[in-house]
């Protein structure tokens, strides 16, 4: 498929994946293997950052023959680079030679030690032994010296979440959202992990949650699901009363409404018949509005 | 055409800027000249000067390209959770990728 792209195209793909950081690791190595690889020589002083690209995603899909050639190649240009060597570690942490790697990290740590991409992958290594508790531990020292490091405090998250800790997993939630208040994805997913905490209140601040992430973004068919599903069921609590039950009915419905028309608009953009869908969909919502009645 | 239209838009006004710069030049050599004190420019330079600005905004507030809107979430909108949820310096590689897509 790749090999009739031009060597333009490709390139342009693989900025653009490295800028809005896709993890389409197959795709950069067969766009490497295929097209790039024969035109290296033209790319100019982006060739390094493709060699990193395709080092890193050829690790990922256990190519160690192309990881090897784009290490090698980076290890000539730049030999005491410490970010050849961290790719260095990579590789050892892709043959599961925790140690070698770690041997290497600590080195690079010993001459620079405020170097949080290093850091950070000693963290990773213990998720890699599948130590969640010891990573969680360690991430929560880093985040303790480097406060602003968003991906850190994201990963903090999903760890706790692995942990079943939803009251910590909303912590770290809560700082991402202060960091960026106008992410709905943030909102969106603060609100996911009220929801799974269960009972009413939780239940009321997902709600108020997925309509921020809404209201940042109107198209977010995750968040719209959730304010239904949300307030579908804070309509049918006992310990509600009737004014918010009938509050979060008319949310429900809202919601409903909303999820139709996206259907229908897909439908009409794509020319595809999501009829089908509709019917399953309104079937759905029928019966959460039955439960909530009986 | 509008784009070619624009671009003379800020090439006539741009040059009619230089050409008003001129004359106030010319008529500050005039009255040194004939030994006037100066008080202030002629009302026909200063209307050329700022019509002339006035033009050159215009266009090239239309060549450079189109206005955003101002919407702190716009470049988040287009956004998924799969991208803004990978994070590059967490990777593990001991997943299932090398038996997916090694056939080696």
């Amino acid at each position: 498929m790749a090999s009739s792209m031009n060597w333009e195209a490709a390139r342009d793909r693989l900025r653009k994946l490295r800028e809005e950081q896709h993890r389409c690791s197959d795709e950069v190595v067969s766009l490497w293997e295929d097209v790039l690889c024969a035109n290296s020589y033209r790319l100019g002083d982006e060739l390094w950052m493709v060699h990193e690209q395709v080092c890193i995603a050829a690790l990922d899909c256990g190519n160690k023959d192309v990881a090897m050639m784009n290490l090698h190649a980076l290890q000539e240009q730049f030999p005491n680079s410490m970010r050849v060597r961290r790719l260095r570690g990579l590789f050892f942490e892709s043959q599961e030679n925790y140690d070698k790697a770690l041997k290497i990290y600590d080195a690079i740590l010993d001459i620079d030690e405020t170097n949080t991409l290093i850091r950070k992958r000693k963290i990773a290594i213990l998720k890699a032994k599948d130590d969640i508790r010891g990573a969680i531990k360690e991430l929560n020292v880093y985040v303790e010296r480097f406060m602003s490091d968003y991906e850190a405090w994201m990963e903090l998250c999903d760890l706790y979440l692995q942990e079943q800790d939803y009251t910590k997993a909303a912590f770290c939630l809560e700082e991402l959202i202060m960091s960026n208040p106008h992410s709905h994805l943030y909102h969106e997913k603060y609100a996911e992990i009220k929801y799974t905490q269960g009972g009413i209140e939780n239940m009321c601040t997902a709600r108020r949650y997925f309509a921020q992430s809404l209201k940042l973004n109107p198209n977010n068919m995750r968040a719209l699901y959730g304010l239904f599903l949300s307030a579908s069921n804070v309509a049918s609590s006992k310990s509600k009363d009737a004014k918010t039950k009938k509050d979060n009915i008319k949310y429900a419905a809202w919601a409903a409404e909303q999820i139709t028309k996206q259907y229908k608009e897909v439908a009409r953009k794509k020319e595809v018949d999501t009829s089908s869908q509709l019917t399953s969909i309104l079937h759905m919502m029928d019966e959460i509005q039955i439960t909530q009645t009986s | 055409m509008g784009f070619s239209t624009d671009k003379l838009c800020v090439f006539i006004g741009l040059l009619s800027l230089v050409h008003a710069a001129y004359s106030a030049a010319q008529h500050r050599a005039y009255l040194r000249l004939t030994k006037q004190e100066f008080t202030s420019l002629p009302a026909d330079v200063l209307l050329q000067c700022v019509l002339s600005i006035v033009l050159a905004c215009y266009g090239i507030v239309r060549v450079v390209g189109e206005f955003r809107a101002i919407k702190a979430s716009l470049e988040l909108e287009k956004r998924t959770w799969d991208t803004l949820g990978n994070r590059p310096s967490f990777y593990t590689f001991s997943h299932r990728g090398r038996f997916l897509f090694h056939s080696g």
